[in-house]
């Protein structure tokens, strides 16, 4: 069983996790982060929960700006990740001139717009960029531009297709104008699309595709199944050893942010965030503060069996140094500790944890015991309990520490077998010296 | 010359902690270490002196890409219960048996 897993499934697993395209998304979205994290201190002063603060900020003129700030970051997620998936596409191949890539795949992000609005009225006006498709409705079509500009990049690059200058040029210089070819090549693919969904259809692409492919993947990722499948393709790919987390949240977090904005503007339009006004339960915060809270397969149950209740030195020893790690959502030492990887026994627990606690979630914020999420977000390593208090206010946090219990009681009987089997073998040892 | 070790895992948190075990053992033996974590998007800036470097296991699965990228540098998967158990007596031995 164990041979089976390591020589077939496991090489297997990791050939998927490597293709170029997946690491190139969950790395290209790595740059959006800092942008909706620092947004969200913004927007969570701009709509403070108490009033006097609001219009203590207010009275200053405070809310304007802080609004441009929330405006400037969470509204442009899509230009951002566009220029990251390209840039390290790139930069895994080793190429050079990535950042170049990552241009070229914003400038055909943009040919790809429309450069005008109509307004209500019929109005047209020219020369304007339409925020609406910069930030999460156009994610997927940045990906999808993201990886098209880093394939034609390097397609030219790999067969030396390049206009080459002397020996002694500068290497920057030497970059730009190798970049020249695959630029004119996949902003000539871009503008064909253009043309194409503009004639036939009289629709941007970037509208197409949102129509077409984001609207379902939304859907499907914000439903009970979806809830679901995210926990235990994180909790399997970690079982495989891989870091399971970074691969899942990475790939979903452009369509699991989407929702996250769609949130916000249900709000902003003044309405109340429920399921019925058109609400998602499942975003960003539902990944991070209910399916990998305390680290993934939420074990902070093990761990304080581990502290608490472990007889076994080895058992002690690793409950000991989780715990710090524990509350910032960090739990390796465990995974490979205990072991969770590749351990069939422990796979139970730590694949039923995450997913019980999807469900729970799930159902509490779709008869709303518990309040949807709005685009609030804090960093994957802030503490559970807090992060959900910030997140969603008390209920929130509630939902988070009810969960976070439930942990300890679905591994408690596999991991006390662990312990006593553990303690076992040290007797042994023990006894033999 | 200190033996400089370049430990890379996904964002580096993780194996920082297991860097600070070690870098109590090397100071224990009196041994002069420079070692540092990284996540593994900084391979290319941060390994390019490095004596030996190490992945965490969990990033195990980009073992050969990053060989490839390593140059002649030796670079090996840290053994996962070494690595669960935060051991730092072993690890070292580990990094120090890689040495050239």
């Amino acid at each position: 069983m164990k041979d089976f897993l390591q020589q077939k499934l496991v090489p297997f697993v990791l050939k998927i996790v490597n293709f170029k395209s997946i690491q190139a998304i969950k790395n290209g979205m790595f740059y959006v982060m800092p942008l909706t994290i620092v947004g969200s201190i913004f927007l969570l002063l701009a709509n403070f929960p108490w009033a006097p603060v609001v219009n203590l900020l207010a009275s200053l003129g405070m809310i304007a700006p802080f609004n441009q700030i929330a405006g400037a970051t969470f509204d442009i997620i899509a230009l951002v990740a566009v220029v990251g998936i390209a840039y390290e596409y790139c930069k895994a191949e080793n190429l050079g001139g990535a950042l170049h890539c990552g241009i070229i795949a914003l400038a055909s992000f943009l040919i790809l717009q429309d450069s005008f609005v109509i307004t209500d009225a019929g109005l047209q006006i020219s020369g304007v960029l339409d925020k609406g498709w910069l930030g999460g409705k156009g994610v997927i079509v940045a990906i999808l531009v993201g990886l098209l500009a880093g394939k034609v990049y390097t397609f030219f690059l790999k067969r030396d297709i390049r206009i080459k200058l002397p020996a002694g040029v500068p290497e920057g210089i030497a970059n730009s104008f190798s970049g020249l070819i695959p630029a004119l090549a996949t902003f000539v693919i871009a503008a064909a699309v253009y043309g194409i969904f503009k004639g036939i259809w009289n629709i941007t692409f970037v509208e197409a595709i949102y129509k077409v492919i984001q609207i379902p993947l939304q859907g499907m990722t914000d439903s009970l199944g979806g809830a679901i499948v995210m926990p235990f393709a994180i909790t399997l790919l970690w079982f495989f050893g891989v870091h399971g987390s970074s691969i899942v949240s990475g790939i979903m977090q452009p369509v699991l942010m989407a929702n996250t904005l769609d949130n916000q503007a249900i709000l902003d339009r003044g309405l109340e965030l429920t399921v019925a006004n058109g609400g998602h339960v499942v975003t960003q915060q539902f990944l991070d503060q209910f399916i990998t809270v305390t680290g993934s397969g939420m074990t902070i149950g093990l761990v304080l069996f581990l502290v608490i209740f472990a007889k076994s030195r080895q058992n002690k020893t690793l409950g000991d140094l989780s715990v710090v790690p524990a509350l910032f959502n960090i739990n390796e030492p465990i995974l490979f500790g205990v072991p969770i990887v590749l351990n069939p026994l422990m796979a139970v627990p730590f694949i039923l944890t995450p997913v019980i606690s999807a469900v729970v979630t799930y159902f509490a914020l779709y008869v709303g015991l518990v309040p949807l999420f709005s685009a609030v977000m804090v960093p994957w390593t802030t503490p559970p309990i807090i992060s959900g208090f910030i997140v969603g206010g008390w209920k929130t946090a509630l939902l988070q520490l009810i969960v976070l219990s439930m942990s300890f009681f679905i591994y408690l009987p596999f991991i006390r077998s662990i312990d006593k089997h553990n303690l076992a073998v040290e007797k042994a040892a023990e006894s033999q010296q | 010359m200190a033996l400089k070790v370049r430990v890379f895992c996904n964002a580096g948190m993780s194996t920082s902690m297991l860097v600070t075990k070690i870098k109590e053992v090397a100071k224990k033996r009196g041994l002069e270490l420079d070692i540092v974590a990284f996540p593994l998007a900084e391979f290319e800036d941060k390994s390019k002196d490095a004596d030996v470097i190490l992945l965490g296991p969990q990033v195990g699965y980009a073992k050969k890409d990053y060989q490839g990228k390593a140059g002649g540098i030796p670079l090996e998967v840290i053994p996962m219960v070494d690595y669960g158990m935060m051991n730092g007596e072993k690890v070292l031995d580990f990094a120090l048996g890689l040495k050239k």
